[in-house]
């Protein structure tokens, strides 16, 4: 496979270090010094040239290209980059890293022509929440006004024993949902009752916001709920996880020390307590019983004041503690004095583009969106012949139908429903299938 | 230029910090605009054979002075700022209330003959009021009676949101001084412009009278009430969308049927809620716009609450059983919450605890973006939102707590313009029922103290009624000169809420 990366910082050099055997790699960076390392250590085609520029996309030989990687710590640059590369190679995979949450829900909605976007942001929330031992509910869609989500969770080793190792049909599922699909290795099934959910499945799940974060509990792992976790640092990375975390159900407390960005973050998390202090402060700490936490995250932006504001959370009682590494260095200090779990951005973001790139079907089956499986939005029309037939009387022919939305409220549909017409449905189905299921319907 | 007179230059300069001229002159262009309403009552003066000159002749003066100022503002160097802005809504709702006043003061009609009673009927019907000089209002000539309901319809959506919707370019900042007239903390916008925005409030403004016009003419030709005869219905009409509270009998609405009562007390309580919300609503047919909206909600359950307290009240002490328990109630209720101020019986002499409840929410007032007075709904929900952060913040001094509207964050200086209106607002209450009470001590008009406080209360918030003899069904006519001078300044204040007047009283605004 040819593929190339624009970026040759922390991300990019993390990705060549994965992929150089197997592929022919090309990089472009604006810094001599990132690509020399690179060039002398593997055997891959290094362009000093800017990635926001057509001739270096050209000189690449992008046209020829399979996987294109844009991983620059900017967005613009990436954004530029891919749309360039679309242009040169209109079939090839485009993969862009971006740091803007705005980017990556344009991209669900289908308005980013490209294949594939990570945030690092994201990436590293998703980790913290892993850690913290939610299940990672890695992807949530949400339909008619917020009242059907379909989410798409990893089951962990653990699970709650109500769901998995039973057949469906005999498993306490959460009222008002479905299991949508199973991906098991790189396989995906539209599961009936007869199929089992095992340990390491991914599986889509289309319920009500209330089932959703049921199933969230069930595939938590031992220990009960983690309800109260603070978060240090209000930057980009830390309002992700404080969101990550809240989504969840967990409560969060986060901590920024300037009152624009705690504002600010306030604003857009309103289920997160925000306070505005510097989190080194002691009296604050104990005041606020920050002691008493069943985790902190420590996500400032300097690696030393994450250092001394976890140990100073240690110190007052906090039992398990992750730190964000923004220098490779930092992993070991922070090990160190004792710092639980350490999470690398750059790193996990490395890491989820190098495993789409070894196989990006399964990726984008899991994503929804890519190209094997879509859910629709229909509203059923009067002469469609399943109108007035049970769901349990419907052939099924590779869609599934997860939930109707009748006078403005959401339904999830027992197998003796009537489908009627005027009833907005929600299905998820392979794409080769679109055209059959918007006919029939 | 020598020194001396460039220092001349700068020394003469600054003075005064705002454009007067041009500020006097915008005020001149809008009475000018407004006094071709004067046209309306002429029209029905020639049709009723009653005389038409006092409204020509008023239309000629305010036209007149409207021009001259605006000759004035011709001098102005620049445009209206929002400095300016203030003193413009301030005046302009001062000359269009001597403006009303005038054709009283030129007809020979003698209720309204002294100036200070025209002026108070004025200002009254511009702020949609409906506190009233006149004892007997039968008495009244058809097209003075006229021009008492049209004048509260037209000052019901606003002078200047009027300006801006069918006036051609004016020389006006915009926003601002829309603000400062649309009752409420914060101005919704329905459209990119806001002169589209004043455009559309005025047209459906327009429409939901013509809805309730035809809904009573249809009542009255039917035969459903033979009281009600097309004139009653019109001129109750242009009194009940603007929240105004000026009847065409002296009973007020008691003489009505049910039925007509009935769709007025529905009309009331729909034009109590913000016509942002309304004209989505209606326009765009977002059904569950009114749901949403976090004060529309607190507006139903505040008035359902109250109309059950009253009902409950009026069960118990026998003074009317069933569909007419419900009825008065709601009626009631409705007219003082949302400062209205029409009556369907004198309800005074209720229980305690009903005019309590009632005069409470007469506080309270309906939704802001509606023509009602008072307080508004939505600055007691912020206000109740403030003092909840002030005490979880208390305990957890850090903590950082935006206050939310319908899931926005809400700016900090609007937080504290509402506190700083709150404050104002009960200090002038305070302020006009002390000023009553003393004057009422030395001229000898039997006002007590809960009848000066109703007064005050029900003036800056232009409700109308009081207590006593200036309740639903008497009149202020026995108040001296003094006291209706202040009662006038008092519903000036309230319906631009406070805020634009005040700061004109201080030095700061005058001064660069």
């Amino acid at each position: 496979m040819k593929i190339i990366v624009v970026g040759a910082g922390q991300v990019g050099s993390t990705i060549v270090e994965a992929l150089h055997g197997e592929h022919d790699l090309t990089v472009i960076d604006t810094v001599r010094e990132r690509l020399e390392p690179l060039a002398y250590r593997y055997d891959i085609v290094t362009i000093e040239a800017n990635g926001a520029s057509r001739r270096a996309i050209q000189q690449a030989g992008t046209s020829a290209a399979d996987l294109f990687i844009a991983c620059t710590s900017r967005d613009e640059v990436n954004l530029v980059a891919c749309s360039f590369a679309r242009a040169e190679a209109p079939r090839a995979t485009i993969v862009i890293r971006t740091s803007n949450v705005e980017y990556i829900d344009l991209w669900r909605e289908g308005r980013l022509d490209v294949d594939f976007a990570v945030s690092s942001e994201l990436e590293t929330a998703r980790a913290v929440a892993r850690s913290i031992g939610m299940p990672s509910a890695r992807q949530t869609d949400v339909f008619a006004d917020g009242q059907v989500e379909i989410v798409e969770f990893e089951i962990p080793v653990g699970a709650d024993r109500a769901v998995v190792g039973h057949p469906l049909r005999e498993a306490r599922i959460p009222e008002d949902s479905r299991v949508l699909a199973r991906i098991r290795g790189s396989s995906l099934t539209l599961p009936g009752g007869a199929d089992t959910l095992a340990e390491g499945d991914r599986i889509v799940v289309i319920g009500s916001p209330s089932a959703a974060r049921t199933w969230g509990a069930l595939l938590a792992p031992g220990q009960g709920r983690v309800e109260d976790v603070v978060v240090f640092g209000g930057g980009q990375v830390g309002a992700a996880i404080a969101r990550t975390l809240s989504e969840q159900g967990i409560g969060v407390r986060l901590i920024e020390p300037r009152l624009e960005r705690a504002r600010e973050v306030a604003e857009q998390l309103p289920e997160c307590r925000v306070y505005n202090a510097t989190g080194i402060d002691a009296d604050f700490i104990e005041r606020e019983r920050i002691g008493r936490a069943q985790a902190a995250v420590f996500a400032i932006r300097e690696d030393a004041m994450n250092h001394y504001a976890a140990t100073l959370a240690r110190v007052h009682g906090v039992q398990f503690t992750i730190a964000v590494v923004h220098d490779t260095i930092s992993t070991d200090v922070y090990e160190l004095s004792g710092v639980d779990v350490t999470v690398n951005p750059r790193g996990v973001t490395a890491e989820e583009i190098v495993r789409f790139a070894h196989d990006p079907r399964t990726q984008q089956v899991a994503m929804l969106e890519g190209n094997r499986y879509e859910v629709l939005d229909i509203t059923t029309k009067p002469t469609s012949e399943y109108v007035g037939l049970r769901f349990r009387e419907m052939p099924i022919r590779g869609a599934l139908i997860g939930a109707i939305v009748r006078d403005g409220k959401a339904l999830f549909p027992r197998s003796d429903e009537v489908l009627q017409a005027g009833d907005r449905v929600i299905v998820f189905t392979e794409r080769s299938r679109v055209p059959d299921v918007e006919k029939v319907l | 230029m020598s020194p001396e007179r460039a220092a001349a230059r700068i020394g003469g300069r600054a003075r005064v910090g705002i454009d007067l001229a041009g500020a006097l002159g915008l005020t001149g262009t809008l009475l000018a605009y407004l006094s071709l309403s004067a046209l309306i009552p002429t029209v029905v003066a020639v049709g009723y054979g009653e005389p038409f000159w006092p409204f020509l002749a008023a239309g000629a003066i305010a036209g007149g002075i409207g021009l001259g100022l605006a000759r004035l503002g011709r001098r102005s160097p620049g445009t209206i700022g929002f400095r300016e802005g203030y003193l413009v809504v301030s005046l302009t709702w001062l000359l269009a209330a001597m403006y009303a006043g005038l054709p009283y003061l030129l007809s020979d009609e003698r209720q309204l003959s002294q100036p200070i009673d025209a002026f108070f009927e004025g200002m009254s019907g511009f702020t949609t009021t409906g506190a009233t000089v006149v004892t007997d209002v039968d008495a009244l000539d058809r097209s003075i009676l006229l021009w008492r309901q049209l004048s509260q319809w037209l000052g019901g959506m606003g002078i200047i949101v009027l300006a801006l919707a069918v006036l051609p370019r004016l020389r006006i900042g915009g926003r601002q001084m829309f603000e400062s007239e649309l009752p409420g903390p914060e101005v919704n916008q329905l459209a990119e412009r806001i002169r589209d925005t004043a455009r559309r409030l005025w047209l459906l403004y327009i429409g939901l009278t013509l809805v309730l016009i035809a809904a009573l003419l249809v009542v009255g030709v039917v035969g459903l009430d033979d009281r009600l005869n097309p004139f009653d219905a019109i001129g109750t009409a242009l009194s009940t969308m603007p929240l105004g509270g000026f009847a065409t009998d002296n009973r007020s609405l008691e003489p009505f049927a049910p039925v007509t009562q009935w769709i007025v007390a529905a009309f009331m309580a729909l034009a109590g809620v913000n016509f942002a919300v309304l004209y989505r609503t209606f326009v765009r047919r977002d059904t569950t716009a009114i749901r949403r909206d976090e004060e529309a909600r607190l507006y139903g359950v505040l008035l359902l609450l109250g109309s059950i307290l009253v009902f409950a009240e009026l069960v118990h002490a026998d003074l009317f059983s069933g569909g007419e328990a419900v009825r008065q109630a709601f009626f009631q209720t409705t007219s003082l919450m949302t400062g209205t101020g029409f009556a369907i019986t004198d309800y005074v002499s209720w229980p305690t605890l009903s005019v309590m409840a009632m005069i409470g929410l007469m506080f309270v007032g309906a939704s802001a973006g509606s023509p009602t007075g008072s307080v508004k709904i939505v600055r007691h929900l912020l206000v109740a939102r403030i003092l909840r952060r002030e005490l979880r913040q208390t305990i957890h001094p850090e903590l950082v707590m935006p206050i939310r509207l319908n899931g926005q964050a809400v700016e900090e200086r609007t937080l504290r313009a509402v506190l700083a209106f709150v404050v104002l607002y009960i200090g002038t209450f305070i302020v006009g029922a002390a000023l009553l009470a003393v004057d009422a001590r030395f001229s000898n008009v039997n006002l007590g103290i809960t009848e000066s406080i109703a007064a005050s209360a029900g003036t800056l918030g232009n409700v109308g009624p009081g207590l006593g003899f200036a309740g639903p069904m008497g009149s202020y006519e026995p108040f001296s000169d003094f006291s209706k001078l202040v009662m006038a300044l008092l519903m000036w204040i309230g319906r631009l809420e406070v805020l634009p007047v005040v700061v004109l009283l201080t030095r700061g605004y005058w001064r660069v």
